[in-house]
């Protein structure tokens, strides 16, 4: 980011008119930009350089550490907690983006209509992505409660066995991902929408005069003029789901059984409740890094097949 | 998750200045009439904040040359963080409220006063007065990091009108773990959706603290005397864990995922007995259930576990620490200690509190109280003051889960657990 910040004013410099005009706009330019550089620098760039310092620590938090070199993440590659965290959080990873952005290209096709109470509709949609996650977390820990839940109730009712649900190591984890899918759709929903009314009605009708079925017109017109919100999207919640954290810290705790320990969840634990802080800046290098090389193959994927109207 | 990262990378900058700005100048607290102005942080809130705002002003009203300024800085939970910020930033509080499982990380911090030879010059602080259980968590190796400044313990709690519907004579202070289990078993209910028992089953230390309790119960220790190795694998731990896998397969325990939904199960009368602290009571008697309390069951003994909490002083000069000193030797001397149980309920800290006269009314304000702060003779035993603590207990959390979930025999789950430990113990 700030690289393409510092990058920008730096100007072209051709004779000495243009050079003193340049001047004066670097001047300018770097006044304009310097209260964002300013503040990507103290609250990220900073940090990401300490937190890089931090990982190569043996460090409580509390006193001063000292440096390891590398020993952090020589002991990362052999602890199997952590390959079982990041197994979970590719599984979760791996369902929710798709279940979660095919989902909500459904649900906005669906409300991309003039229908009575459309607004209601569209509201009810987004709200869950208004509602605190820590308090969509204590909805579902009592409606999924395995003897007082509404859900175990509903599966009564048409005679279906009762489940564990979050109480279960095998059920747990997509639990978690219906339960995320439920408090986030709503973004994906409002993206799809705005992509949709941004469609020209008069490519539809082409298609319509040369007699494609609707199904054919979704299919060949409306999913690849929708590319660009679909590679925002896919690279956007891919992100997320990768740091997913205040569910599981409001739900799970990672439990039953370590069964929905993700990555973040396992650095919390590390660096908070074991006092590893070196060790917690480690994971959450990994992680960057991870996150940065998956963003960057989406991003190539998304160049070549998606579609640019403009 | 972009907040936590943060927030780590923050921890390292507070760090960054961490050696040498420890001490603050000596006088920077002090005014020309001599007058010194120490700071106290707290995360109380209603009852408490009051109490501590209250008998903050008495302080200063009585004792000139001292100014005790009460700050709150929200959730105890970040103290810690916010503690090490000002650390760092040359500008720590006086004294703050920080909790006692972080007393073994807190003494590796040069910016803390310990205070043993302050208690030493001191008889008439009675240091020994004390309840065991928050002596031994504001002492680490020896160096005493603290002074207690909160202490409770687990007590039997129990529905009354649950226990009569069942038939089943009210716990008494000689309950054995057989008549507790057969209790546990005959309140419960399926079909009214009622429990004998609530346990925490989060894998969290509050999953783990009430196996101990058992574990001392039944005669056993968490690791062998020297700290080297894990104990908890014994007869005595696998009939702890029994206990727990009977109930569970009777369903009845009602499996708390950590959220505390069993206190509204309970006051809602379906959950006949839980094993809690004080710090339940006040909704307890607010929901007008007709409740009892009585001292854990036992099978060799009664023993209860017990989580103090601390007061901290850090350093800025001598003329501060001693104004420190004072204020805390003044707040939890024994007429002062009655005087913040009286008001918050929260239980006294020093013994000799029980033969003050006005004890009678703190008792009587706040029913079943009483046999919390009997119970806490009963807190012999302190969890292992450690820094690798954590990592024990999320071993234990986990093989107690097992058992609860019928995924593992409480024999398998401590032998896996003690080769765990072990392994931790044994890492340099």
């Amino acid at each position: 980011m700030a690289a393409h910040a510092l990058s920008g004013p730096a100007g072209e410099r051709r004779g000495h008119t243009i050079k003193r005009i340049a001047a004066s706009e670097t001047v300018a330019g770097w006044a304009f930009v310097m209260p964002a550089v300013i503040l990507i620098a103290v609250f990220a760039l900073i940090p990401i350089g300490w937190s890089l310092l931090l990982s190569l620590q043996s460090n409580n938090l509390i006193a001063p550490g000292h440096y390891v070199g590398l020993a952090n993440y020589r002991a990362l590659f052999k602890d199997h907690q952590f390959r079982s965290a990041i197994g979970h959080t590719v599984v979760y990873t791996a369902i929710f983006v798709p279940v979660s952005v095919g989902g909500a290209l459904v649900v906005a096709v669906a409300l991309n209509r003039k229908i009575r109470g459309i607004r209601f509709y569209r509201l009810a949609v987004f709200v869950p992505l208004v509602t605190s996650t820590v308090a969509t977390g204590i909805i579902f820990l009592w409606l999924l409660d395995p003897t007082f839940g509404l859900f175990n109730y509903l599966l009564s009712l048409v005679g279906l066995p009762q489940q564990q649900f979050l109480q279960d190591p095998n059920q747990a984890l997509y639990c978690i991902i219906a339960m995320t899918t439920w408090g986030w759709i709503g973004f994906d929903v409002i993206i799809y929408l705005a992509a949709l009314q941004g469609i020209p009605a008069d490519l539809l009708e082409a298609a319509e005069m040369d007699g494609a079925s609707r199904l054919s017109t979704f299919r060949s017109v409306v999913v690849p003029l929708l590319g660009p919100a679909t590679l925002f999207l896919v690279v956007w919640s891919t992100i997320n789901a990768l740091q997913l954290f205040d569910e599981i810290y409001v739900t799970t705790r990672g439990g039953p059984l370590g069964s929905t320990t993700m990555i973040v969840y396992y650095l919390y634990q590390q660096a908070f409740q074991f006092f590893n802080g070196g060790y917690g800046a480690a994971i959450a290098y990994v992680l960057f890094v991870a996150i940065l090389l998956v963003t960057l193959v989406q991003m190539w994927i998304g160049r070549r097949r998606v579609y640019y109207s403009s | 998750m972009k907040r936590l990262v943060l927030f780590l990378t923050a921890g390292a900058l507070a760090l960054a200045g961490c050696g040498g700005s420890s001490s603050g100048g000596s006088g920077s607290g002090t005014t020309a009439s001599g007058n010194v102005n120490i700071t106290l942080w707290e995360g109380y809130t209603e009852t408490e904040a009051a109490a501590i705002n209250k008998l903050a002003s008495e302080f200063n009203a009585t004792h000139k040359g001292i100014t005790v300024h009460v700050q709150f800085y929200g959730n105890n939970d970040y103290a810690l963080q916010k503690v090490l910020a000002a650390i760092a930033g040359g500008k720590p509080p006086d004294i703050s409220y920080l909790y006692g499982s972080w007393a073994p990380n807190i003494v590796t911090n040069p910016g803390i006063v310990q205070l043993n030879s302050l208690i030493a010059q001191d008889p008439s602080f009675n240091w020994n007065d004390f309840w065991p259980a928050a002596r031994g968590v504001a002492t680490v190796n020896g160096k005493i990091i603290g002074v207690p400044a909160l202490i409770d313990n687990l007590a039997l709690v129990y529905n009354k009108k649950l226990f009569a519907e069942a038939g089943i004579a009210p716990p008494t202070a000689n309950w054995k773990w057989g008549e507790f289990e057969r209790a546990a078993i005959k309140l419960t209910n399926t079909a009214r959706k009622q429990f004998g028992w609530a346990y925490v089953n989060d894998a969290s230390e509050d999953t783990v603290w009430r196996y101990w309790a058992m574990l001392w119960q039944a005669g056993g220790t968490i690791l062998t005397p020297d700290g080297k190795h894990a104990a908890f694998n014994s007869p005595a731990g696998v009939k702890a864990l029994t206990l727990l896998q009977t109930l569970a397969q009777h369903k009845s325990i009602y499996l708390d995922n950590g959220s505390g939904n069993y206190l509204g199960l309970f006051t809602s009368g379906h959950i006949g007995m839980l094993w809690t602290g004080p710090w339940d009571l006040a909704n307890i008697t607010a929901s007008k259930i007709p409740y009892g309390v009585e001292i854990l069951p036992a099978d060799l003994n009664h023993q209860t576990i017990s989580g103090p909490d601390n007061w901290v002083v850090f350093n800025n000069g001598s003329a501060r620490t001693k104004a420190a000193w004072e204020f805390l030797k003044w707040l939890t001397s024994p007429a002062v200690d009655l005087k913040w149980a009286t008001m918050t309920g929260d239980l006294p800290m020093r013994a000799s509190v029980t033969k003050l006269p006005n004890y009678k009314q703190f008792v009587a304000k706040y029913p079943g109280v009483g046999v919390w702060v009997k119970n806490l003779g009963n807190a012999t035993q302190t969890r292992p003051v450690s820094v690798l603590y954590p990592k024990i207990s999320a071993v234990v959390g986990e093989a107690v889960q097992s058992v609860l979930l019928g995924r593992a025999q409480p024999q398998q789950a401590l032998s896996q657990a003690e080769q765990q430990v072990n392994g931790i113990l044994a890492a340099p």
